[in-house]
């Protein structure tokens, strides 16, 4: 990019080319959204003239961003999009927003009664009633809650364990891992001890604030930003770098933190990753040494989540799962599944997700996989309930691949 | 990461390349940043087991001797991206492939030698309609390989808008364009 080039993400880089228009998966199917290139940087100058020529239409954008990998001219189209909701945006969120968005304030509730509330969340005259009073789509299958969360089971069943390895890493395991799946974050657990590492929990963790963001709850993400970043400034100075399972809460971090919330992530971004990049990068250099279980098959179809499109980590994920001998890997074609977070659980969107989703669902069936590989949850309960094809994190297929102790024999160490 | 052949953009010429090189069983990814054919050739090429990183860009290339050896891109940071041979498709001034100063035009990514006029005022024609000169701009090639500092670089095959003489303001500009894509693939193959 040009160095004289001042303009706020870049938007005066914006060529009007109206390629990212032919990506958006939203205008496609809701003629109510202007499309990124109208909300994005054209709507920008508007804006900055007056606050008035803000449109409300800019919260049907779900934030894939899409645009900014199509763009040829590295406008950060979404972004500018976001930051306009959060600088003009005037209502305030409804009761089911902030619902939604309060993930680990409901977390901790729900997981506490979780065979009630999954009960409850099942039934649908349950579901009947929160589609007519609050607005959560009730063909929506909603997200199960688990009885004793990730923390919990690690404090109890692995902590003790960890001191024994040589090599700490702290584990981001977001919300996700924690209230509604700790199966991913055990597997996450049993992968990196068989690799002869120890992870650590980071006891200050918070939601990364990516759902507030999407909810207009700007200042309880910016609180939650600057504790995290404080956690991870932590573990970083004692040696541990910091990986995570989610591609949105890593994106949320890495991109999100200093361009939408203004939180400085610089001490702390080099020391972030994935943990696909992770593992490649250790597998890659010969540094971790996996065996391999005899017999393993599968045929798997990847699908890469639209944040990880945009952080341009897919390749780590493919290039790690094609190490696995016996899995067959087909690549999906790039299409957004349409749930992106919250916004596919509002009722005045739930037909546009689906739409949204159809090229993916449609190329599934084609592809007919023992199962689909994808790093993102929410990308999960979507494919789940639309498909009826299980939805498996790359950590849970190394877990069931890896000979999981001859992998931690052969990555002893030799001191 | 390794490859047969990288591919430095993924516009037209950048992405029949691609094609043609990957059905031919060469390994091939092609690094393009923004999407300027985004589906038909993404599939075809998808399709045939070719790696695609959308939405990256090439930052820089290490050498040895007269070889390009790798190139880092913005997204993965410290992983090079490793090939037997590439190809610099990265179009003319639209998709930065090219840049144009008050005095001079240069390839921005490797410092390739250029084909550019130092006249700046025979760079342009005020007449809107007529034939542009600074659009028949581009890198030099010998023998279809990119030169620096007047030397040969052995591996690095551009293709498309990027090269002196091929341009989108001639009538055949399409052909030109994949004709010189097509002429990379079959000296790539031959080696």
């Amino acid at each position: 990019m040009q160095e004289t080039n001042i303009s706020a993400k870049n938007f005066e880089q914006c060529q009007k080319c109206s390629l990212c228009e032919t990506v958006c998966p939203v205008m496609a199917n809701n003629p109510k959204y202007a499309g990124p290139k109208r909300s994005g940087p054209d709507g920008e100058r508007y804006r900055l003239k007056n606050g008035i020529f803000f449109e409300d239409s800019l919260k049907y954008c779900l934030n894939c961003k899409r645009c900014e990998v199509a763009c040829p001219s590295g406008v950060r189209i979404a972004d500018l999009i976001q930051q306009a909701r959060i600088d003009y945006g005037r209502k305030a969120p409804k009761l089911r927003d902030v619902m939604l968005a309060s993930t680990d304030q409901v977390g901790p509730l729900a997981s506490a009664f979780a065979p009630l509330a999954n009960f409850g969340l099942g039934l649908s005259p349950v579901k009947g009633l929160m589609d007519l009073t609050i607005g959560v789509d009730k063909h929506r299958t909603l997200p199960k809650y688990a009885s004793e969360t990730f923390v919990h089971w690690f404090k109890k069943n692995a902590e003790a364990a960890q001191e024994a390895f040589g090599k700490q890493i702290s584990y981001f395991h977001g919300c996700y891992a924690n209230y509604n799946y700790p199966q991913l974050g055990k597997d996450f657990v049993a992968v990196m001890n068989a690799f002869g590492i120890g992870v650590q929990l980071m006891p200050e963790e918070r939601c990364c604030g990516v759902a507030k963001i999407a909810n207009g709850m700007i200042s309880a993400a910016v609180r939650d930003a600057k504790i995290n970043i404080g956690a991870f400034e932590k573990s970083v100075r004692e040696g541990r770098d910091v990986v995570t399972v989610s591609t949105t809460c890593t994106l949320t971090v890495l991109e999100e933190y200093p361009e939408l919330l203004k939180v400085d992530n610089s001490t702390v971004r080099d020391h972030v990753s994935l943990v696909e990049q992770y593992l490649y990068k250790g597998i890659a250099s010969g540094a971790l040494k996996p065996v391999w279980k005899e017999g393993y098959k599968a045929r798997a179809a990847y699908h890469c989540p639209c944040h990880q499109e945009r952080l341009g980590w897919g390749i780590f994920t493919t290039e790690l799962l094609k190490m696995i001998p016996g899995l067959e890997l087909v690549e999906l074609e790039s299409n957004c599944c349409g749930i992106a977070g919250t916004y596919g659980f509002k009722k005045e969107n739930y037909k546009v997700s689906q739409a949204i989703g159809k090229p993916l669902f449609d190329n599934i069936a084609a592809v007919a996989p023992d199962f689909v590989a994808c790093e993102c949850e929410t990308c999960k309960w979507q494919i789940e309930m639309s498909t009826g094809v299980p939805v498996k994190n790359p950590v849970s297929i190394l877990a069931e691949a890896l000979d999981l102790e001859k992998t931690a024999a052969a990555n002893l160490r030799e001191d | 990461m390794k490859f047969d052949v990288i591919i430095i953009g993924g516009g037209l010429a950048g992405m029949t390349a691609a094609t043609a090189l990957q059905e031919a069983g060469l390994r091939c990814a092609v690094v393009a940043e923004g999407l300027s054919l985004h589906n038909a050739p993404r599939r075809g090429f998808s399709a045939a087991g070719g790696t695609l990183l959308a939405g990256d860009r090439v930052v820089s290339g290490r050498f040895d001797g007269d070889r390009l050896v790798a190139v880092r891109t913005e997204r993965l940071g410290d992983v090079e991206l490793e090939a037997v041979n590439f190809v610099l498709a990265t179009g003319k001034y639209f998709s930065r492939g090219l840049v144009a100063d008050m005095d001079r035009v240069y390839e921005p990514l490797f410092g390739l030698d250029v084909e550019y006029d130092e006249d700046r005022s025979k760079w342009f024609d005020p007449s809107f309609a007529a034939p542009q000169k600074f659009l028949e701009f581009g890198v030099k090639s010998s023998d279809g390989r990119a030169v620096k500092d007047g030397a040969v670089i052995a591996n690095l095959y551009p293709a498309g808008e990027v090269l002196a003489g091929v341009s989108s303001s001639q009538g055949d500009a399409t052909e030109a364009i994949i004709e010189s894509a097509l002429a990379a693939v079959k000296a790539i193959r031959r080696n």
